[in-house]
């Protein structure tokens, strides 16, 4: 969740970050103002390196403290990219636009993904749900469908163990549709 | 009513409740669906008001005057909503007005860009450029947004269709052709199973497509319905193709 939460408000921070900058903010005064909301966990990490550097703290090991807590990739990369800044007075904000075109690359890259990803995801969830039912609706009407014939077979089975065995079969059959379903979710590319 | 007293007789009457739970259900996801039709109209119209802010001070006005100018040329609701904020804030300064704006648009992409600006008038910084800027990086944004929806929708409903509607009707078909209870089949206990079966997935399914479309929280409050509608498409179907 967190990386999720990360990648979707990364964008925003760099091309804000990269606007405060351009503007004549100083690194730590543009941090203290994202840290101010607006910017989901990005905002809260940032409050929380405001707080710590405000006791006292020097900004490079709370930059350090944000990048072993980061998930995303390109989050630990402006994270780094801040740290380089503080200690070797980079040029940040030509970084930062490259970064940012990156990061803008990434997000078309994974909303096409997305869409290709999800193309067969009604065939999929049909071909479950379709399945399960009519196997199962055949199982539970066996003994019924084939009367007298079942006992002779030697396949009398007891109406309570068919209902479990069809319960089970449609509990299953749900949770592999759920299963094929979370792909909506995990695969989200975060606009 | 017909089919409610078929699913009381199937000893489905917890799915009539559904109904009621559905349709106060759907009562509720009327509003966001309003409220985001709304914001989408106002966050496609940024870039382009970006844009046209950008020309004017380029040209030589004063952030001010240029938004004024473009409330005055400019029919759509974000100006509207910009000349209202105006108006309502004649007796305070020029960036509550701003902020006013932002909060008229319960937008947190225009919220963010208001934030910007503000800081960046603060600072004195040219914002010809980084009005400029923000107007091409929120329009390749909405046009991934409108990519997104257009591209999911379809497959959204379909999947409704699919699972809400044609998979109860098919396996009802089947059984009620198979098993009908006109022929003294047995089949109350399975009918039921299926039932919940049909209603959970349908639920399910519904739930995926609002979150392929990244609005899962508004579609929540039409699950009811749509585990209601599979129930009925199964039951209702079932006893009229067994009969």
């Amino acid at each position: 969740m967190r990386e999720l939460d990360e990648s979707r408000e990364l964008l925003y921070v760099i091309r804000s970050l990269e606007i405060l900058m351009t503007s004549g903010i100083g690194l730590e005064a543009a941090l203290h103002t994202l840290a101010m909301g607006g910017h989901g966990i990005i905002s809260d990490d940032f409050s929380s390196l405001m707080k710590n550097v405000q006791k006292g703290r020097p900004l490079e090991n709370e930059l350090r403290r944000l990048q072993k807590q980061a998930k995303n990739g390109g989050y630990k990369r402006m994270l780094n990219t801040l740290l380089n800044n503080v200690m070797s007075d980079t040029d940040i904000i030509s970084t930062l636009q490259t970064q940012g075109s990156r990061e803008e690359e990434i997000r078309t890259e994974k909303v096409k993904k997305y869409i290709e990803d999800l193309a067969g995801l009604p065939e999929s969830l049909l071909t479950f749900g379709m399945l399960g039912p009519i196997i199962l609706a055949l199982v539970g009407l066996f003994p019924q469908l084939m009367g007298d014939m079942s006992a002779m077979l030697g396949m009398n089975m007891d109406p309570v163990l068919i209902n479990m065995a069809v319960g089970g079969g449609l509990f299953v059959t749900f949770i592999g549709m759920a299963l094929v379903g979370m792909k909506a979710h995990f695969k989200d590319p975060g606009l | 009513m017909f089919g409610l007293w078929i699913l009381d007789l199937y000893g489905l009457a917890w799915a009539n409740w559904l109904l009621l739970i559905g349709l106060a259900g759907i009562g509720g996801a009327v509003p966001p669906i309003i409220e985001r039709i709304r914001r989408r109209k106002i966050e496609n119209a940024l870039p382009s008001l970006l844009e046209t802010l950008s020309d004017s001070i380029g040209a030589g006005q004063g952030f001010q005057q240029a938004v004024q100018g473009a409330v005055t040329t400019r029919d759509d609701l974000i100006a509207k909503l910009f000349a209202q904020a105006l108006d309502e804030s004649h007796a305070s300064s020029f960036d509550s007005a701003l902020s006013r704006f932002a909060v008229l648009t319960r937008s947190a992409q225009i919220q963010r860009v208001i934030h910007l600006l503000n800081t960046a008038i603060e600072q004195d910084a040219d914002l010809k450029d980084i009005l400029f800027r923000l107007s091409l990086d929120y329009e390749r944004l909405n046009d991934l947004m409108n990519k997104r929806e257009s591209e999911m929708l379809g497959r959204s409903i379909l999947i409704l269709m699919f699972i809400c509607v044609g998979l109860p009707l098919l396996i009802a078909f089947i059984v009620g052709l198979f098993a009908p209870w006109s022929g003294g089949f047995q089949v109350t206990a399975i009918n039921n199973m299926f039932a919940l079966f049909f209603c959970a997935t349908s639920m399910l399914s519904a739930a995926v497509g609002g979150r392929m479309l990244g609005r899962m929280k508004d579609v929540l409050w039409t699950l009811p319905f749509w585990g209601f509608l599979a129930i009925y498409l199964y039951i209702v179907p079932y006893y009229l193709i067994g009969g």
